[in-house]
């Protein structure tokens, strides 16, 4: 029975990293129909921008959040007007475009800065345990459980009760009208695309003190995010949440049960039947469209 | 017979009597070269397969690399069978290492010459049928067949590594006896076996292009246009598309049986993320819409890589990346749509100097329009 509960335990934190990962995936799938396979070297990125203010700073992750944040936000904001915003009549093509950025971001990192393995530090003050009966609970991945939650909520508060996400879900619902009324759709791109690739980012700072950092870390990650967008349909961030926890534990127990290459293979053909079944996801929003 | 279809029929001539005549020439019959440029033409094979379900009928198949890798496994394991047959039971030697007591059953009919070449075409044939069936019955389109296909390559080759058993694993199949096929020996460095490849490629091209003059392409091309107009003209889009991909899947199947006599090993990097990316490459740089200049795009890029992949070796996959990104942005018709656009220009400024009769010859490329996807 405990064993179960620490399993499950360890299965929610990873969720609220996927649930962070798969945000910035969702809103950038919600808002502009892009299949931004570059994400999970987004995710990279986040991992390797904290590696760096470690080494050269020596910041700890929690202070080096915001600036990773901003770090990957920047690359993120390049990419959209430097690539993305030409393919926006092409969905198609965003997929070839996306999937070379991830391939020059993974290249890039690798020839710069070397294939092996970094490791990064867990913050001092997370350290320890919270012990509940059997129940044996890292304080870190506590913290983790709680920043998902905060930034969960910080998402709706953006998109909902901001001038910002105003315009962006006026956006999604008809952009030429939108466009009549003074917004001007390239800028809310743009800062959404950001916004996402900044999650990610920190999802990859995030993780850090429990994987090791490598150049191609970011596809493992970037799986189970892309499942957790299409079990729970874009545009509807509670979906979103219950389907990371889903997936989360779900994918912990398969490879907990079978082992790590059938958990994975698992994985990919719940993808695989979802698309085919659920394409609007298990929580449809009827209210978009 | 309009000018696209004359177009293709040259261009298929003039690359028929480049890779028949000119290359190996060119290479002076050295079977080192030879050798090297035969993988080239495997790949063409591969990317003009897909450009036969992407640029004709807008399948965007991520996923290639599946069925090219089930057919290398296919010529694999017959290869291994012969290669093993003085050793314990007849089988393999990695089955050996890991306690395989006896040869599995499904190895058993890879004895056979005969079927091993029918599986090779049939078995991706197969998989793509039931793939498709899967996805375009329940009206799968666009992005998410990509991600599919993408997700079952990922799977298969998961699959293929860890079932070391029978697979040989991460080692893939090695060790390989040489194919002997009416009584010729297949070495691979010798020019009859350049010539054997180079006459696979050929017919394979004009099987596809068979394929896509027949009024099947034409459906194809309608489909890849606007689906739901195709449909309401009571055309079965779904059986159209299935169509399309299970040829695809045969002949990618058929590259990679090639593919295995090249090389003379099978790995699970056949059907692995990167190669599959690099079919898809290819095909784009070549242009989409043409089997021939897929395939020619394939062979182009893989010189480039074998040139300039010695000067810098890291950097190739990177080179690789930001080529890609180019060609969807600014060219998204391939070499073949910065060629097919001189033409026209040409075609539509020559008759104005020659003067007179103009209006009539002056768009027949119009046929062709600029590719379009849909969500």
């Amino acid at each position: 029975m405990d064993s179960v509960l620490n399993q499950v335990f360890a299965g929610l934190s990873m969720a609220s990293i996927l649930l962070i990962v798969a945000l910035g995936l969702a809103i950038i799938y919600g808002a502009m129909g892009v299949i931004n396979l570059a994400h999970g070297e987004f995710v990279m990125l986040g991992a390797y921008s904290a590696w760096f203010l470690q080494e050269q700073f020596g910041l700890g992750i929690l202070v080096a959040l915001p600036v990773i944040f901003l770090m990957v936000a920047v690359v993120g904001w390049l990419v959209e007007r430097g690539v993305v915003r030409w393919l926006y009549h092409r969905p198609l093509d965003t997929i070839l475009a996306t999937w070379g950025i991830g391939i020059v971001l993974q290249q890039l990192v690798r020839l710069g800065i070397g294939p092996e393995s970094r490791y990064v530090a867990r913050p001092e003050i997370l350290d320890g345990n919270v012990i509940l009966g059997g129940l044996v609970m890292a304080n870190y991945r506590i913290f983790l459980i709680a920043f998902s939650a905060a930034v969960l909520v910080g998402t709706w508060y953006l998109l909902t009760r901001t001038e910002f996400g105003t315009k962006l879900r006026a956006i999604i619902q008809n952009k030429e009208i939108s466009e009549c009324y003074g917004i001007r759709p390239e800028r809310v791109y743009a800062l959404t695309f950001a916004y996402g690739a900044g999650l990610a980012g920190i999802a990859g700072a995030l993780i850090t003190p429990l994987v090791s950092v490598t150049p191609g870390m970011g596809t493992y990650v970037v799986v189970d995010a892309f499942l957790v967008v299409i079990v729970g349909g874009v545009g509807s961030l509670i979906g979103t949440a219950v389907a990371s926890g889903l997936v989360g534990t779900a994918s912990a127990a398969f490879s907990f049960l079978l082992n790590d290459t059938l958990g994975r293979v698992a994985l990919l053909l719940a993808i695989i039947l979802l698309i085919r079944f659920r394409p609007m996801g298990l929580f449809p929003d009827k209210v978009r469209r | 017979m309009n000018t696209t279809f004359k177009t293709d029929i040259i261009g298929y001539g003039l690359f028929a009597a480049l890779i028949l005549f000119v290359v190996p020439w060119a290479f002076a019959f050295d079977g080192f070269e030879l050798n090297t440029f035969a993988r080239y033409l495997t790949l063409g094979m591969v990317a003009m397969a897909l450009a036969l379900s992407w640029g004709y009928a807008g399948v965007l198949n991520l996923g290639q690399a599946a069925t090219f890798g089930l057919g290398s496994y296919v010529m694999a394991m017959h290869l291994k069978l012969r290669a093993s047959a003085s050793s314990y039971n007849g089988m393999p030697d990695f089955m050996g290492w890991t306690n395989v007591e006896v040869l599995p059953w499904f190895w058993e009919p890879f004895h056979s010459l005969t079927f091993t070449l029918v599986a090779g075409l049939a078995l991706p044939a197969l998989v793509a049928w039931l793939m498709a069936v899967f996805m375009f019955r329940g009206r799968v389109t666009g992005v998410f067949v990509a991600i599919i296909t993408l997700a079952f390559l990922v799977a298969l080759q998961l699959v293929f590594i860890s079932e070391q058993r029978y697979t040989g694993g991460q080692n893939g199949l090695t060790g390989l006896a040489p194919l002997e096929l009416f009584g010729w020996r297949a070495d691979a460095y010798s020019t009859s076996f350049y010539y054997m490849v180079a006459g696979c490629l050929i017919t394979a091209l004009a099987l596809g292009l068979a394929v896509v003059r027949s009024k099947v392409g034409l459906i194809l091309r309608a489909i890849r246009e606007d689906a739901n107009r195709v449909r309401f003209f009571g055309y079965d889009v779904a059986r159209y598309e299935t169509l399309a991909f299970c040829v695809s899947a045969a002949l990618a199947g058929w590259a990679g049986m090639l593919y295995v006599l090249v090389l003379e090993f099978a790995s699970p990097t056949y059907m692995s993320v990167p190669f599959s990316l690099g079919i898809v490459i290819w095909c784009a740089v070549g242009g989409r819409e043409s089997l021939v200049a897929a395939a020619l795009g394939a062979v182009v890029v893989n010189m480039l890589e074998g040139r300039l992949s010695s000067i810098f070796v890291e950097g190739w996959f990177l080179f690789l990346g930001i080529l890609f990104i180019v060609v969807v942005l600014v060219m998204p018709r391939g070499l073949y749509g910065l060629f097919s656009d001189a033409v026209q220009r040409l075609q539509t400024v020559s008759p104005r100097d020659r003067g007179g009769k103009v209006a009539t010859k002056a768009t027949p490329l119009s046929a062709t329009p600029a590719v379009k996807e849909e969500n």
